[in-house]
């Protein structure tokens, strides 16, 4: 009898009841994780105004200009491309202080073409005095150690030659930072101490080819303003050079294709990776520039998609013909 | 008396019996399509526990250096760092299954300027140091006899060691270097004890026609499709033709065939068009693309192919000596 009445609630009421009960649980638990759940991506780790922003370092007024210029002698051709786009001093003026931002990546010797030409980039420098600026800083935040990849590229003695400052990052170099519309780039530790006064920035990078991105050019030369765990930018590098790209709005870049590396970049090793392509351009149209710049790798647009995506982001164009890029040879 | 459960009591039990098997399914769905990467790694990662363990001490490049002034204490670069080192090439040797790295820069004694940086990566086994080595092999390189795979550039040396993939890179291109680097590799080996271990598949390609320096081991994503991998890869020029042999070892014959439907379905997606053709091998498929060639048939546990292959009667004569080849290997 006592067996039937317990079948018999089990079976109706208790069982309803305990159906009940764990439905409760259950939307309860639903209730709760739907409580907690944050919809929205991680956030800066810094509240919006401790956060730093490179301020546009374009000229204003000058609209989109580049020049190419073919020749074997870099310090020609980057004269001569300079001046194809009005000269230096329509960029630096009197009491500028420019920074170069150099691709000192990798602490190998210049003949391997993987790091910014060391003479190229005091070129530059040289020019950006001659034109009035109070100073130059050179800088980068290297993959190796600073002060070798300095040293062994020819760019710390050459730059200094001339007068340039060399900065080489500390751990207190960096601020982070968040660039606008980014979904990359947020809250990440910027190179900002060489920063802190300058009004002109100029990109100097060999073109080179890129296990991962397929080119390593203009865009990506930014990269080297980044700090922390930056590699794991590599899993969705062409966004994240789109960001860079968004990141940066420098006076001028500077594109060296004298020599280009065709294969196994971005780092190389031998020189039968390199090409002589013996091209120079100057362009305030860091798209544009990286758009011709495929071309001498042998590559589209379509190949790099980085580019379309940057171009897609109002940084510039990739029809850099659009541009009427001034095309000069030094013989 | 145990009564009968109502309809209700029914209908709920079946309802949680289905989303349970609803789980089920969904968990056995979302198994079965594990990302190609996540699967070569797992492959890599049984082959590492397989391989020894590295017995390279820090101070091994300097007693191999003999004579040479180190210019900064030994490097170590393991998965977690190794782009830390070279940047975006990582992926290349992270997807091969890359264990270690061990690097130092050496100076002549008597010439500071004159260095080599030496690059030890242990690959864990043979045939994955292959890998790394034969897809970053400079075609027009010299070729160095001191050991089965070896070739020279201008300023570098680039061989295997058994699970050793070495690169000795130097700044300068004079002789005085380039004997340094001799003598350097010629040490290593004789110090550094290595397991044999052939790897069977560069003796299956036929030998008329073959370019012995360009067989190249691809671990992923052969000719664009991810569910090639681990495939050998031959350039042969034939006449006026060149074309490229493939092959792989599948774990049984089985998935050798199916692995054939399945990329002949990729070449037809891809705008591939069936050629009617009987050149005597069961199940081969012939398909033109892009104005070449693509035969692609399994022989037991291999699976094989011709791949970009200009001319229609080359690339079927071939693929019928690889078939023979492989008729011959697989019994």
């Amino acid at each position: 009898m006592r067996r039937e009445l317990r079948d018999e609630s089990m079976n109706r009421r208790e069982f309803l009841l305990r159906t009940a009960k764990a439905g409760a649980g259950v939307a309860a638990t639903c209730f709760l994780a739907y409580w907690l759940y944050d919809g929205t991506p991680p956030g800066p780790l810094q509240e919006q105004d401790e956060l730093v922003m490179l301020p546009d370092f374009s000229m204003p007024g000058l609209g989109p200009k580049m020049s190419i210029v073919t020749g074997g002698d870099r310090i020609q051709t980057v004269n001569r491309a300079l001046k194809a786009i009005g000269g230096i001093e329509a960029f630096i003026k009197p009491g500028d202080r420019v920074l170069l931002k150099v691709n000192a990546a990798f602490a190998t010797p210049p003949i391997l073409s993987a790091t910014t030409n060391p003479q190229l980039a005091a070129e530059v420098a040289h020019l950006c005095f001659k034109a009035g600026a109070a100073s130059v800083v050179v800088t980068d935040n290297p993959i190796n150690d600073p002060e070798s990849c300095f040293n062994l590229t020819g760019i710390a003695e050459a730059a200094r030659s001339v007068g340039a400052r060399v900065f080489l990052p500390t751990e207190d170099s960096f601020e982070p930072t968040t660039v606008k519309d980014a979904t990359l780039i947020r809250g990440w530790p910027l190179l900002y101490s060489p920063f802190v006064g300058i009004n002109k920035v100029i990109g100097i990078a060999p073109v080179k080819d890129h296990h991962r991105s397929g080119a390593s050019m203009t865009m990506k030369n930014w990269y080297g303003l980044l700090g922390g765990r930056r590699n794991i930018f590599h899993q969705d590098i062409h966004n994240a050079i789109k960001e860079l790209a968004m990141m940066v709005t420098p006076t001028l870049v500077i594109l060296d294709a004298t020599t280009a590396m065709m294969t196994n970049g971005p780092t190389g090793g031998s020189l039968a990776d390199l090409k002589r392509t013996n091209t120079m351009i100057a362009s305030t149209d860091q798209v544009a520039a990286d758009a011709f710049g495929a071309t001498l790798l042998g590559k589209t647009v379509a190949q790099l998609p980085y580019i379309s995506k940057a171009e897609a982001s109002g940084v510039g164009t990739a029809d850099y013909a659009s541009l009427n890029p001034i095309r000069e040879s030094t013989g | 008396m145990v009564s009968q459960p109502t309809k209700c009591e029914t209908s709920i039990g079946f309802g949680i019996l289905l989303v349970l098997a609803g789980i089920v399914i969904g968990v056995f769905l979302k198994q079965s399509h594990y990302n190609p990467a996540v699967l070569v790694r797992g492959a890599l990662e049984a082959g590492i526990r397989a391989a020894p363990k590295a017995d390279l001490s820090e101070e091994f490049l300097i007693e191999v250096a003999a004579g040479m002034v180190p210019m900064n204490p030994p490097e170590i670069f393991g998965p977690e760092n190794l782009s830390d080192k070279i940047n975006g090439r990582a992926e290349l040797y992270l997807s091969a299954g890359f264990l270690r790295l061990l690097c130092q820069r050496f100076a002549e004694a008597n010439d500071p300027s004159s260095w080599m940086e030496v690059f030890i990566y242990d690959m864990g086994i043979i045939r994955r140091a292959f890998a790394v080595y034969s897809v970053q092999r400079r075609p027009d390189a010299e070729k160095a006899t001191f050991t089965e795979f070896a070739y020279r550039t201008e300023n570098a040396l680039f061989f295997l060691h058994g699970r050793y993939y070495v690169e000795l890179i130097a700044a300068v291109t004079t002789q005085r270097m380039a004997e340094a680097m001799q003598v350097f590799a010629h040490t290593f080996i004789g110090k550094t004890e290595v397991q044999g271990g052939d790897i069977e598949e560069l003796a299956l390609f036929p030998r008329e026609g073959l370019n012995e320096e360009g067989i190249t081991f691809l671990i992923s994503n052969a000719f664009g499709f991810d569910r090639f991998d681990n495939v050998f890869m031959a350039d042969y020029a034939l006449g006026n033709t060149q074309l490229t042999a493939f092959l792989s070892i599948r774990e049984n014959p089985s998935e050798a065939s199916e692995l054939v439907a399945a990329y002949h379905g990729f070449l037809l997606a891809n705008g591939g068009v069936n050629v009617e053709s009987d050149i005597g091998v069961p199940g081969a498929k012939v398909v033109k693309i892009l104005d070449s060639f693509e035969v692609v048939f399994s022989q037991g546990k291999f699976l094989a192919g011709i791949h970009a292959a200009q001319d229609r009667g080359q690339a079927e004569k071939h693929a019928i000596r690889l078939m023979q080849k492989l008729s011959g290997a697989s019994g």
